[in-house]
């Protein structure tokens, strides 16, 4: 008895030891654990989100050298893809999060979050700063990311839309491609070249309202339809997918895929018709006027083989859509000060030419579409000869506060509509235009549903 | 026994102990208990609250709006709401799918693997590697290198054999996603049931053997029976993961009709989009008590695996 | 207890080959994609985006990917992420499952049977029903972007599965064995160690393997919540996919790189799941 008691005794200490050095090691592994999150030492960090762009990229790894080292300011990028990105900032945003002190945003996103007084007004800062040189933004940008004469977002890539084609396909058949057609003529001329090894034209089909939306959105507006009417204060009144309009638009999109567009077109959106352009798939090509960076790049299969011509009109005179991906500071941003100074360099012209002698991509990869001085760069303007004046033409052209036909609700816009709720609708939407181009549902059927869903959204 | 002695007996709580035993029995279990009910069911309690608001978010809005209570407004419209319906069609469909398909698959390449031959250990380690992938990378495996249409692995076969190349995401939305699930899931279920076989005792078969049966009747009426409870076990984790199926759907079709199953569709409802928080929680809140009717249906009708005797 | 080459009454050698060459076919195809991931991994981008073969092979895609740019989700940063949080969650799973289980099998308590259905019904619940109230506390208390926040959250994803595992490897122990031990008057602790222990380990390391996979793969909590700081190794894959340009080649790297810590650890223990499933899993 004596012996098991003092062996009991013992085993209890050895309990009580291994117990405790159990919790020292994951109290060690806790501090470890935190202690590998305090990166802000003295120097000043700043937290970015921005979407996994090529251009984007590159900014990310010319910021230490470019950035960093002159003013001491580290950057942490987190790079998502975009629909990602769209929901993190949205989330953090809107919830006064503390995470990012800049973030990437559209032109769908600024008006409307600045309006709502989520994020910091630019205007004083950016006029105030000589170096940023606020009149050198291309207006159409400047305009599309504000509200009520203030910029809320200072634009750091832009894209608006418009036709590429193989010049030597269309010659070879005999056609000619005027430099502002009408869609009809695309899609007649689409239909004739149209051959089982190389398909006559890639439209997206891929559903998510940045992809198929976009390009259908800009159809639509040109046929005169709309997603939703306006009541005279500015707010969405009826949905309006059961339109003549809407139907007669899908009808011409799905078809024009169906008879002349790319194979699994319901999965294609910019890369997969990128793909498919380069290796001679398709013979034309209607999506982002950045994309004529990459078909003209030195590597590109088809280099200097292409023409460019303004996005298709029906009943309207301009119908491109004006897209842009710009950084805004949250207002509950930890770091303003710093935010700006980071925004304000990446967003310069100084940047832009910095990106043409230090990425790979060379001249012909750097951000597009947000200033005018860019277009007078003489070393871009010969890398980007082809394309260059149309891209600028096109982002001047588009027509952000009168898309279509008729007055739309929300905030100015081609591709989309300004109110919150499209971003919803528009997913889901289009997961049924795409199933119509797939030929897997009826128009009529994806219509009605859509409409179920776009009066359920504005009630 | 001496003071002491029955004091130490008392403490340490031996056989027959009444009086400490109960608390002791429960102690150890209590730690886990209060960790697992404060992580599920404190998020469940605070979503019944948002259930009953108009909780949206701050972006939603142009101008602040207070948030509201609204009562049952939200489950009246969940009520209403085909799409959901259609949700949880999808979910029973590739749940079921997904589940048996890999359990019956699993079963064969067990069945396979369960004698000696050359080559039977890397033959086994290369067939469970499916299921130690991150499902997002196995969910863009499959969508651009297997289903893709314009290069995929799987059109060039085709093509090859003269055959027109197939729309596997965009025509068979549901037979993609269930692809994926069963090639990650039938290593887990053969895993199961190679421990069922390796389990059972080989005596019992040779003799059986000498006494003439085929093979086929040997499985058929020996080891099908004793293999019953893994095939329960493989059918119920399996069920258990596959019905929260997720980043297969984000990655690959990205939602849409034929794909969307319930989790996907709660997601998209709040933080994937809607951002109708109040909503999302009465759908969160309906799916839970689902759940939980399924668990109970489930548990009871594989009631075989708590066939356990208590201990005293 | 495998079946050796020794052939069985009744048995002929033609179908065992048959057998073999068989289980050869399957398993190759089985794996065909996971091995074209890994041919696809070393071409360059436009070979990779074509299904073609100019350019050759290499290294090129792979130290692409783990260099790190400053400020960039390094690999660096994303695998010690992954790893603490894996870890530590799964050691505290074993922390609080091994008690809970010996509380559920040995001398268990009158209604172990609805505390077992409990914990697995939490296995029912979808994670993505929880994840807004989680996410609003999470931001309320300065959690989001920490490793603190997935191991918390991995440690309930993980515990229920281990308790109930656990506790079968536990009923495993022959009760005589254990009432021995007691009448000696040996400790809990002791009998853990002495009596349990040895004839569960099996299964404990199973569990563990088990816990690990499913942490380490875990990808939705992971996005929502750690988007700024703390990524985990799913996301910084899923960060060489972009929406502009080719990144086939690029993601395949990544993904075998991703992937490969899990798979080694799989290939090295699963004798011993299948030792532990078929232990106890079920009696």
């Amino acid at each position: 008895m004596q012996k098991q008691r003092v062996g009991s005794v013992r085993s209890h200490r050895i309990l009580a030891i291994g117990l405790i050095v159990a919790g020292a090691v994951v109290v060690a592994t806790f501090v470890a654990a935190a202690s590998g999150q305090s990166t802000k030492n003295t120097k000043k960090t700043i937290s970015v989100a921005i979407v996994a762009n090529p251009q984007m990229q590159d900014i990310a790894s010319l910021t230490p050298s470019l950035f960093t080292a002159k003013t001491g300011i580290k950057v942490k990028y987190t790079i998502l893809d975009e629909g990602k990105l769209r929901q993190v900032t949205t989330r953090d945003v809107g919830a006064g999060g503390k995470a990012f002190d800049a973030v990437m945003i559209g032109p769908y996103e600024a008006p409307q979050f600045g309006v709502a007084k989520l994020i910091k007004n630019l205007t004083p800062m950016a006029k105030a700063d000589k170096a940023y040189n606020y009149n050198d933004l291309i207006p159409a940008v400047r305009n599309a990311l504000s509200a009520n004469g203030k910029m809320y977002a200072s634009p750091f890539y832009g894209e608006s839309s418009f036709l590429m084609y193989r010049k030597d396909i269309l010659a070879k058949n005999n056609v000619t491609m005027p430099l502002h057609p009408t869609w009809q003529q695309v899609a007649t001329i689409a239909r004739k070249i149209n051959t089982s090894s190389m398909a006559g034209i890639c439209l997206r089909g891929k559903p998510g309202w940045g992809d198929l939306g976009a390009s259908f959105t800009t159809v639509l507006n040109t046929w005169g339809g709309t997603w939703w009417s306006a009541k005279s204060n500015g707010k969405p009144d009826k949905a309006q997918v059961d339109q003549p309009a809407f139907k007669s638009a899908l009808d011409f999109y799905a078809g024009l895929v169906q008879d002349a567009g790319e194979k699994d077109a319901a999965n294609s959106s910019f890369n997969e018709c990128l793909a498919q352009y380069q290796a001679g798939k398709v013979a034309m090509w209607y999506d982002a006027t950045v994309a004529a960076g990459l078909l003209e790049a030195a590597d590109s299969p088809v280099k200097g083989k292409n023409g460019y011509a303004f996005a298709p009109v029906n009943k309207t005179k301009a119908s491109g859509w004006l897209w842009t991906w710009a950084l805004a500071i949250p207002r509950s941003a930890p770091d303003t000060a710093s935010a700006w100074k980071y925004i304000a360099w990446a967003t310069s012209a100084q940047y832009i030419k910095a990106a043409g002698t230090h990425t790979k991509g060379g001249w012909a990869a750097i951000p597009p579409g947000t200033r005018l001085s860019t277009y007078r760069l003489p070393q871009y303007k010969a890398a980007a000869k082809a394309f260059a004046a149309t891209t600028l033409s096109a982002m001047k052209a588009a027509p952000i506060t009168n898309p279509g036909t008729t007055k739309r609700p929300g905030l100015p816009g081609v591709q989309y509509v300004g109110i919150p709720q499209f971003q919803d609708v528009g997913n889901r939407c289009t997961q049924f235009f795409s199933a119509v181009i797939a030929g897997s549902m009826k128009d009529t059927t994806a219509l009605s549903q859509c409409q179920q869903i776009a009066s359920q959204a504005i009630r | 026994m001496t003071a002491a002695a029955a004091d130490v007996a008392l403490k340490k709580g031996q056989v027959g102990d009444p009086f400490s035993s109960a608390w002791r029995r429960r102690l150890p279990l209590l730690p886990a208990l209060l960790y697992m009910v404060a992580i599920t069911q404190l998020p469940f309690l605070v979503s019944i609250y948002y259930s009953l608001t108009n909780l949206k978010d701050r972006t939603q809005t142009l101008i602040p709006e207070p948030t509201k209570f609204v009562g049952i407004d939200n489950y009246r419209e969940l009520y209403s709401d085909p799409f959901f319906r259609q949700a949880i069609w999808t979910s029973v469909k590739m749940t079921v799918l997904a589940v048996l398909l890999s359990l019956v698959i699993g079963t064969l390449f067990a069945i396979l693997l369960d004698r000696k031959f050359l080559g039977q250990g890397l033959i086994r380690t290369l067939l469970i590697t499916p299921f130690l992938l991150m499902p997002v990378v196995a969910a863009l495996i499959w969508k651009q290198q297997m289903f893709s249409s314009l290069f995929g692995v799987l059109n060039k076969v085709l093509g090859f054999l003269g055959f027109n190349s197939v729309q596997f995401i965009s025509d068979h939305p549901l037979g993609s996603i269930v692809t994926v699930l069963v090639w990650q899931w039938t290593p887990f279920m053969m895993l199961i049931v190679l421990a069922g076989l390796q389990s059972q005792p080989s005596d019992i078969i040779e003799a059986a053997n000498v006494d003439g049966a085929t093979s086929f009747g040997i499985f058929r009426q020996l080891t099908l029976p004793h293999l019953r409870r893994y095939l329960e076990l493989g059918a119920l984790l399996g069920s258990i993961y596959i019905v929260q199926a997720f980043d297969a759907i984000d990655v690959m079709t990205g939602g849409g009709p034929g794909s969307t199953n319930v989790p996907y569709y709660v997601y998209q409802q709040s933080i994937g989009g809607g951002f109708r928080y109040g909503a999302a929680s009465a759908y969160a809140i309906v799916v839970v008590i689902f759940a939980i009717v399924i668990a109970t249906f489930a548990l009871r009708v594989l009631s075989s695996l708590f066939k356990d005797e208590e201990r005293a | 207890m495998m079946r050796g080459t020794r052939l069985g009454v009744g048995e002929r050698r033609a179908a065992v080959v048959g057998v073999g060459v068989l289980a050869w076919v399957v398993g190759l195809l089985w794996i065909f994609p996971v091995g074209w991931t890994l041919f696809t991994s070393f071409k360059t981008e436009q070979d990779a985006a074509a299904q073609t073969l100019h350019h050759g092979l290499g290294f090129g895609r792979y130290s692409d990917v783990s260099h790190s740019t400053t400020g960039v989700l390094s690999l660096q940063t994303a695998f010690m992420n992954s790893l603490v949080v894996v870890v530590v969650s799964t050691l505290i799973v074993l922390l609080l499952a091994l008690p809970a289980a010996y509380a559920l099998a040995i001398h268990p308590i009158h209604k172990w049977r609805d505390v077992l259905f409990f914990f697995i019904s939490t296995k029912f619940l979808p994670i993505v029903a929880s994840i807004f109230p989680i996410y609003v506390y999470a931001q309320k208390w300065n959690l989001i972007g920490t490793r603190e926040v997935l191991i918390f959250l991995y440690i309930g994803i993980n515990l229920p599965l281990a308790i109930w595992m656990i506790r079968s490897f536990f009923m495993e122990v022959p009760r005589e064995l254990i009432e021995a031990a007691e009448i000696d008057g040996t400790s809990i602790f002791n009998q853990l160690r002495q009596v349990i222990m040895p004839i569960a380990a099996p299964g404990i390391a199973a569990t563990a393997l088990l816990c690990l996979i499913f942490a380490w793969n875990e990808y939705f909590y992971a996005l929502q919540l750690n988007f700024a700081n703390g990524s985990t190794m799913p996301q910084w894959v899923v960060a060489n996919v972009s929406t502009r340009g080719n990144f086939l080649a690029k993601l395949s790297a990544a993904s075998i790189i991703a992937c490969l810590p899990v798979v080694i650890a799989g290939w090295a223990a699963q004798k011993r799941m299948i030792r532990g499933l078929s232990m106890g899993a079920l009696k």
